[in-house]
């Protein structure tokens, strides 16, 4: 018999656990392996070969975040995407879209080559052309109009030539076209985006966005976003909430109506009423400000109100008033608002889901209060300025039209510095408006846009759009209506200058070719070039010097060569080998901060705003009774306590709780609560939401399999409670309908959604953008998938692409910010009727102009303005008449 | 003075064996080179004139008819229908990718358009693109490389240079089997069935069949239902059950 110790699994359970209690400090474990990305990251070999792969920096645009990443390319063929260590902010990390984006290159769906319609539009048969025949094409089509305008000496007819995009990285390029050929009709997407964030913010402080030093705060209030999956700047937010949180033991007491990853993530989660995010910050605001936990020395010396005046005004704003309005308990606001104010130093951020209302404005501003009342304003671990950096346009620099556009920034919207490109259509179909060309850039309006039948319904029209010109590598569901496709390369074949605010280090990044362009397509920024060069072939109209680039390259070279301190480093030489400047230190391979040399942390600068002002700035200056400084007519700093400071970008240098430009036409002028005509829906009716989740965009990604395959169906959330109220139970067909008609998708039952809210995400149920994002090749294999992927062929396991949700969600938009209310729309849901199949969408045109009519109402010439802000102490006889103009506050 | 060349040829003319696999070789040159021209990019007036005028005999007699309207259509018309079949079928999205990158690994401009490349750069061509988008794997370019190196070992045999016939004819046979059998005869088929003009439809037909005709010829039974097998790839059809998988079960 053997004297060996016999071991139980216990035993070893048992010591095990003895370890990790006694040696936990001590780390034991192998010394030899590390994190890959931060130890490897920057070097990639070949698997067979070991021979070193090519590294190209570049930025990432899979979405709109911009990290920095580098490709690996082997035998000119991208083989790997991982995220650039030289990066401050996203510090060598890509997201799932991110590390994905390669498939864009080499999906057997992307336009390869420009296509002529042939058919009739939308009928989907066209003739390939060459790109010299294309641009041959567009630029007969704008010099009709440039030739017209010039003969009948009407500059405005120059509007007709239209240019929309959905994203628009390109630094200045589609601008500089477009007021090249004299057009001021550009129409950004931004008003289906955060644009009432911006407007709540820009005002109030100069900047439209936040940049939170998550990593260094001790308490977060979180608004309506879900940082650690989608919303602005989600990688870099992301990392650093995780180290924040994580790292740092901070607090993070999250708002949202649904279980999302960041609120399953936080301490605290609440789920308020779509909507009510206001009351419950201006509550909290009420309680700091009464209890006297208010930073009394910010208020006075860097904002435009006192804090009398503050208490007086937020006197309605009780706990219990929000209680009432959001279903958040009083005594958590309560507790919450003395725990942010006392807990220093404290941070809040929103996105989406306050601002996405109609007077969402309001609610942002309401927000950005919080941590001004409480002084954490640009403090190290604080409520930042957001940190970009510029670039120089090449000289010269042609000059904006000489006419404002109508549907560019439409005029009962004198507030929307980012515009109201929902109102496009209908403004258009009234003949408000007249179209000559119409051009788009990363758009897809008949799928991302609410009400998305209008716009199908428009870009089908011959005789509304005349001409309408697609610059998508991808057959999306607008540009299958388009009569002319010109394809731009995807984003790693091409050239854009970029600075992204995404952390507390401000950088200058780049894009360029990681490939040459596959198959020999062609950039958009050489489509711009060529066109323009045919436009004015002889530079007759004057326009041919604002296109003098000799090559794409050349036209970068005149972005980034004369940079001071970037020229010293080598300009765009530098930027092509690093993708980033500058280069503030490397990430340390333990704590992922950015240090120097020495392994010291590299810090970011604070306290922005108290930069003090030189003596040559100072020199020919004049300082206000209010402490403004003025130079030339021109806000320049503010005095406080006797010092010369720059302040913030508003008139008075200050931080504008009091927003003048509110107070004009006829809102609010301090941040406010307005109880939305959703918050008094029936009992049976439920408030639609839209999310998007952590893989997708909104549109662009469904065809990429390795994002397909994550996610591809979006199914209704439904609560419990009301879905046993309708008597539906989980994976039910049911009917969603709102008053423009209805979608039939299925119902998720999950406790995770207020019970008043139906949820469903965006990026599914496409009609186009490729087989895999339509499933073609499950509906009509024989007809249409042959030749494709085997992958795809084989191995797409799943058989439901999603319903989308778009169709019957009505315009309504806020009329301050311009920005539409996704999350407005009043729905019933109930189980889907005899003959109703998955997917199945009606929804009516003439419902949705009514929509529009009504929501003009609320514009500041409106009835319901008026009728919802008699608190207002203003002429209202006297408001100022709508007037063209280039929009802004 | 008489030249080798020239005497070598007239001692393949003694030879009737030679001069039928000379003969062969050329006319296998000229159907593909002639199946390439229609598949490599769109039909002009000068190829429409060909096949309604002095090919239309030899086609009848192969088998291959179009309907009457096919040669009745004026020109410039047929050329516009064409090229808009042809956009359709081979190069707008959706379409039968024409290329074997996609048809093998689902991406464009992967492994097999370098061995295609590598190919022409060792019978000494180079690969230049006339449009964006295309590729050396495209179908009509390598039906066309197949024609070529057909072509030049008729050419060398006529020479009397056998050796370098031979070298033709193995680059041919080694083209075929290594980049073509596995796939292409399957891609006609499918592209034939998703065309909707006849004109795309009959050709690749004669495309399909004249693969299999090349291959019959050079490889044993068993490999040919092997390759039979390889070109059946079909896209697989799950059975769709909407209850099996419920909503939520992501």
């Amino acid at each position: 018999m053997s004297d060996s110790i016999k071991f139980t699994r216990r035993d070893f359970i048992k010591f095990g656990g003895a370890v990790g209690t006694a040696a936990g400090a001590l780390g034991l474990t192998s010394s030899r392996l590390v994190a890959m990305e931060q130890e490897l990251g920057g070097k990639d070999y070949s698997p067979t070969t070991g021979a070193e792969r090519q590294a190209v920096p570049y930025t990432c645009m899979a979405c709109n975040i911009e990290d920095g990443g580098v490709a690996y390319v082997e035998n000119g063929r991208i083989v790997k995407l991982e995220g650039n260590m030289d990066h401050p902010n996203t510090r060598g990390k890509l997201c799932a879209k991110g590390n994905s984006g390669f498939l864009h290159v080499y999906d057997p769906d992307r336009i390869m080559t420009p296509l002529l319609r042939t058919g009739k539009r939308g009928e989907g048969k066209w003739k390939r052309i060459s790109y010299d025949e294309a641009t041959t094409l567009l630029a007969s089509k704008l010099r009709e109009v440039i030739d017209r305008a010039n003969a009948e000496h009407k500059p405005e007819i120059l509007n007709e030539m239209v240019f929309k995009w959905g994203r628009d990285r390109t630094g200045g390029a589609v601008g500089r076209f477009m007021h090249a050929l004299g057009s001021n009709t550009m129409l950004n997407h931004t008003n289906i985006c955060e644009s009432s964030k911006k407007v709540g913010l820009e005002p109030t402080w100069g900047p439209d966005i936040e940049s939170c030093d998550w990593a260094n705060t001790k308490y977060i209030l979180n608004f309506g976003s879900n940082v650690l999956e989608t919303a602005y700047f989600m990688n870099p937010n992301a990392q650093r909430l995780v180290d924040g949180v994580v790292g740092n033991k901070a607090k993070l007491v999250s708002f949202d109506v649904r279980m999302s990853n960041t609120s399953g993530f936080a301490d605290e989660a609440y789920f308020p009423y779509p909507g009510t995010d206001g009351a419950i910050a201006l509550a909290m605001a009420h309680v700091i400000m009464n209890e006297g936990l208010y930073d009394a020395d910010f208020i006075d010396n860097w904002t435009n109100v006192s804090a009398r005046q503050l208490i007086d005004h937020l006197k309605p704003y009780t706990p219990e008033f929000a209680e009432e309005e959001s279903g958040m308990a009083a005594k958590d606001i309560r507790r919450i608002a003395r725990e942010f104010a006392t807990t220093k130093p404290a941070t809040t951020f929103s996105y989406r889901g306050p601002c996405k209302h109609v007077w969402g404005s309001y609610q942002e501003a309401a927000i950005n209060m919080l941590n001004v009342i409480t002084g954490n304003v640009e403090k190290k671990g604080g409520y930042c300025l957001p940190r970009g950096m510029g670039w120089p346009q090449p000289q010269p620099v042609p000059p904006k039209g000489k006419t404002a556009s109508v549907i560019a920034a439409p005029p009962l919207y004198p507030l929307a510095s980012h515009h109201v490109s929902t109102h496009a259509p209908y403004m258009i179909k009234k003949g408000e408006a007249k179209v000559s060309v119409w051009m788009t850039y990363y758009d897809n309006p008949v799928y991302t846009y609410p009400s998305s039948h209008v716009w199908k319904e428009m870009l089908s029209d011959e005789n509304t759009v005349p001409f309408y010109a697609s610059f998508s590598p991808y057959m999306s569901e607008s540009t299958e209506l388009a009569d002319l496709i010109i394809p731009d390369v995807t984003y790693l074949e091409r050239h854009d200058p970029e600075s992204m605010p995404g952390g507390l280090y401000p950088c200058l990044s780049i894009r360029q070719p990681v490939i040459k362009p596959l198959g020999g397509t062609q950039e958009f920024r050489q489509t711009l070039i060529d066109v323009i060069r045919k436009v004015d072939p002889d530079g007759a109209l004057g326009i041919k010097k604002y296109f003098a680039f000799n090559s794409v390259e050349d036209w970068m070279r005149a972005h980034f060569d004369a940079i001071p301190g970037l020229k010293e480093d080598g300009g765009w030489d530098f930027m092509k080998k690093k993708g980033v400047w500058p280069i503030y230190g490397e990430v340390d391979k333990e704590t992922a901060k950015i240090v120097d040399k020495n392994g010291n942390e590299v810090e970011p600068d604070y306290g922005l705003y108290t930069k003090e002002l030189s003596a040559s700035d100072m020199a020919g200056a004049e300082v206000d009774n209010d402490g403004t400084i003025k130079k030339d007519g021109q806000a320049i700093g503010v005095q406080v306590n006797g010092r010369n400071m720059v302040g913030f970008g508003t008139p008075s240098r200050r931080m504008e709780i009091y927003k003048e430009s509110y107070r004009k036409y006829g809102f609010n002028p301090l941040p406010v609560y307005k109880r939305l005509p959703s918050r008094d829906k029936k009992p049976d009716e439920l408030v639609l939401t839209t999310y998007k989740v952590n893989v997708h965009t909104q549109s662009r990604t469904a065809s990429l399999k390795y994002l397909a395959e994550l996610y591809h169906k979006n199914p209704a959330w439904i609560n419990p409670k009301t879905a046993a109220a309708r008597g539906l139970s989980d994976g039910d067909l049911i009917r969603v309908t709102s008053p423009l008609g209805y979608i039939v998708t299925r119902a998720h039952v999950t406790e995770g959604i207020h019970p008043d809210v139906v949820a469903i995400s965006t990026a599914c149920g496409h009609s186009a953008y490729g087989r895999l994002a339509q499933l073609k090749q499950r509906e009509q294999a024989a007809d249409y998938m042959q030749g494709g992927d085997a992958d795809i062929a084989n191995n797409v396991w799943w058989n439901d692409k999603g319903v989308h949700p778009n169709p019957i969600i009505r315009l309504a938009v806020d009329p301050i910010g311009g920005s539409q209310g996704w999350y407005d729309t009043v729905v019933t849901v109930a189980k889907a009727q005899p003959g109703d199949k998955y997917g199945d969408t009606d929804v009516s045109v003439e419902a949705s102009m009514k929509d529009y009519e009504e929501t003009l109402r609320y514009a500041y010439t409106g009835d319901i303005h008026r009728a919802k802000h008699k608190e207002v102490d203003i002429d209202w006889n006297s408001l100022p008449e709508p007037e063209l103009h280039g929009g802004g506050h | 003075m008489q030249t080798t060349t020239t005497m070598a040829s007239e001692a393949i003319m003694e030879n009737g064996f030679e001069q039928e696999q000379v003969d062969e070789t050329q006319a296998l040159a000229g159907l593909f080179g002639f199946l390439a021209r229609c598949l490599e990019e769109e039909a002009d007036a000068a190829l429409i004139d060909l096949i309604r005028g002095e090919l239309r005999g030899p086609l009848a007699a192969a088998g291959l008819g179009f309907d009457e309207d096919f040669y009745h259509t004026p020109t410039a018309t047929l050329v516009e229908a064409l090229a808009e079949e042809y956009t359709g079928l081979f190069v707008a999205p959706g379409c039968v990718s024409p290329y074997a990158s996609v048809v093998e690994t689902g991406c464009m401009f992967k492994e097999p358009a370098d061995r295609a490349a590598a190919a022409y750069r060792h019978a000494g061509l180079d690969y230049r693109n006339r449009l964006s988008g295309e590729f050396p794997d495209h179908i009509g370019t390598m039906l066309g490389f197949y024609a070529f190196l057909a072509e030049a070992e008729a050419t060398a045999r006529l020479a009397g240079d056998n050796e370098r016939a031979e070298q033709y004819r193995t680059q041919r046979e080694t083209f075929l089997l290594e980049q073509l059998a596995e796939w292409a005869p399957g891609w006609c088929r499918r592209a034939a069935e998703a065309a909707l003009l006849p004109f795309y439809k009959r050709l690749l037909e004669m495309a399909e069949q004249a693969l299999w005709s090349e291959l019959e010829q050079r490889v044993e039974r068993r490999r040919l239902r092997e390759l039979a097998e390889l070109n059946r790839r079909e896209p697989k059809r799950l059975d769709y059950d909407a209850d099996f998988r419920k909503a939520s079960g992501l």
